[in-house]
């Protein structure tokens, strides 16, 4: 009864929703900066392999952003 | 014929309700991009205006709870809806007068149930839907964008802590833009499906939609205009009074409770929980506050929260009840919401030229 009053397998899904989203996206985000900044300072101190390297680090960060993002609103859009 | 009059009073009450959240809210949606540099202030405002429209139109899960699981929409008439919006525009309009804590949303649904129970009696409140849908995510959504963004912060300084400022924060505001439009796009798409609710609500008590019906375009469409309308006048009104809602942040905390807020009412917005959207964005930005240090924390703002939730749901629903006794007196035509609506129209006038002869700026209440 207090279960289904409570709507609580939603409100779970909301809870475990918006954490994974909210800390997912920012961490991802914060990886993309500390790749943005390997690269600039690995790339001033001459060594190609690892600037690339934080590079890629960097890029896949973004795009798991990106994803993330196009991921929620195409969820929203088909409710 | 009587009907028809009362309904057109219900869509044009709640087209200007919805076109009063936008204007209470811009501030809440733009104050963080602004603060911390992100975006000017005509670029982010824009912004919002524009993802305030498109956000409208992406669900239609919050309009389906308002419409459908706060009130029997069998036993409802558009007089009771009526009664129910003027009791939310009322509190909306008294907590603003006094400087008094206030959430648009909160009102509404409490509005709408005083307005019911008053016609019909207990019977007309559906209370598995207010409980489960309404109070408890009400509760639930600011402690979860606090906690959310307290932690994501925290993250970010691990992850970036080592390197140069310069280059951090220019990441994130770079990433503010995406988290502050997503940020509008939710509070487009929760706050302005509460004005398609009640809109579709009156619509079926009115029999012109069935009891299952979905907001119908037109609904949807000039709910999302009237939110975008309301959002680009409020954001003028910020560029031209200082002092408002703007909160000194860096930009990762920026970034982090944007984000948790977006997280939020998202989410909430998918499993159709109609939000305090102001409550959310407040919970994040108290969040990424509070895990700097805690005396950042605006905690005479959580407080405000808290008396919001505790008074607004039964003021609101106190002066629905009110407005619905009232109407009755003149019978069951429209004669009762025609007199209520220029009674309204007149204070309304009163309180903006009382307002403006003093020179005060307006407060910004809650959605």
């Amino acid at each position: 009864m207090i279960a289904t009053i409570v709507h609580t397998d939603e409100l779970l899904q909301t809870i475990a929703a918006a954490s994974v989203a909210g800390i997912g996206v920012t961490f991802l985000f914060s990886l993309g900066i500390w790749g943005v900044g390997h690269f600039a300072e690995l790339s001033r101190s001459e060594r190609p392999v690892a600037a690339t390297a934080a590079a890629t680090v960097a890029a896949l960060a973004f795009a798991a952003v990106t994803a993330a993002v196009v991921t929620g609103i195409v969820v929203m859009t088909h409710n | 014929m009587d009907s028809d009059v009362i309904l057109i009073l219900v869509i044009g009450t709640a087209l200007a309700f919805d076109f009063t959240n936008g204007f209470h809210d811009t501030a809440n949606v733009v104050a963080t991009s602004i603060s911390t540099g992100a975006a000017r202030p005509q670029v982010a405002i824009g912004a919002a205006a524009l993802l305030n429209f498109v956000g409208a139109f992406i669900s239609i899960s919050v309009a389906a709870t308002v419409a459908k699981d706060v009130v029997d929409a069998e036993v409802i008439t558009p007089t009771i809806v009526f009664a129910g919006l003027i009791g939310a525009i009322a509190w909306n309009l008294i907590t603003w007068w006094f400087g008094l804590p206030s959430s648009s949303s909160h009102a509404l649904i409490g509005g709408v149930v005083g307005s019911a129970v008053a016609a019909v009696g207990f019977d007309a409140v559906i209370a598995e839907g207010v409980v489960g849908k309404v109070l408890i995510p009400a509760v639930v959504a600011p402690v979860l964008a606090f906690l959310v963004a307290g932690i994501a912060i925290g993250v970010s300084y691990r992850v970036v802590g080592k390197h140069r400022p310069g280059i951090v924060s220019r990441g994130y505001r770079y990433g503010q833009i995406v988290s502050g439009g997503l940020l509008a796009l939710a509070h487009g798409t929760n706050d302005a499906q509460k004005t398609m609710g009640i809109i579709t609500l009156a619509l079926i008590a009115n029999g012109t939609l069935g009891a299952d019906a979905d907001p119908p375009f037109w609904v949807i469409a000039s709910a999302a205009t009237a939110i975008a309308l309301g959002t680009y006048s409020g954001g003028w009104r910020i560029i031209k009074t200082t002092g408002t809602r703007i909160i000194k942040m860096d930009a990762a905390q920026g970034f982090s409770a944007q984000g948790a807020g977006a997280a939020v009412i998202l989410a909430s917005t998918h499993y159709g929980f109609p939000l305090s959207t102001t409550h959310v964005i407040n919970g994040g930005i108290m969040g990424s506050g509070a895990a700097k240090r805690l005396s950042a924390v605006r905690w005479g703002v959580a407080g405000n929260i808290f008396m919001a939730w505790v008074l607004t749901l039964p003021a609101a629903a106190a002066i629905g009840a009110l407005t619905y006794g009232f109407t009755r007196i003149f019978g069951t035509g429209a004669l009762g919401p025609v007199l209520v609506t220029l009674m309204a129209l007149s204070l309304v006038l009163a309180a903006f030229v009382r307002r403006a002869e003093r020179g005060s700026p307006v407060e910004a209440a809650g959605g």
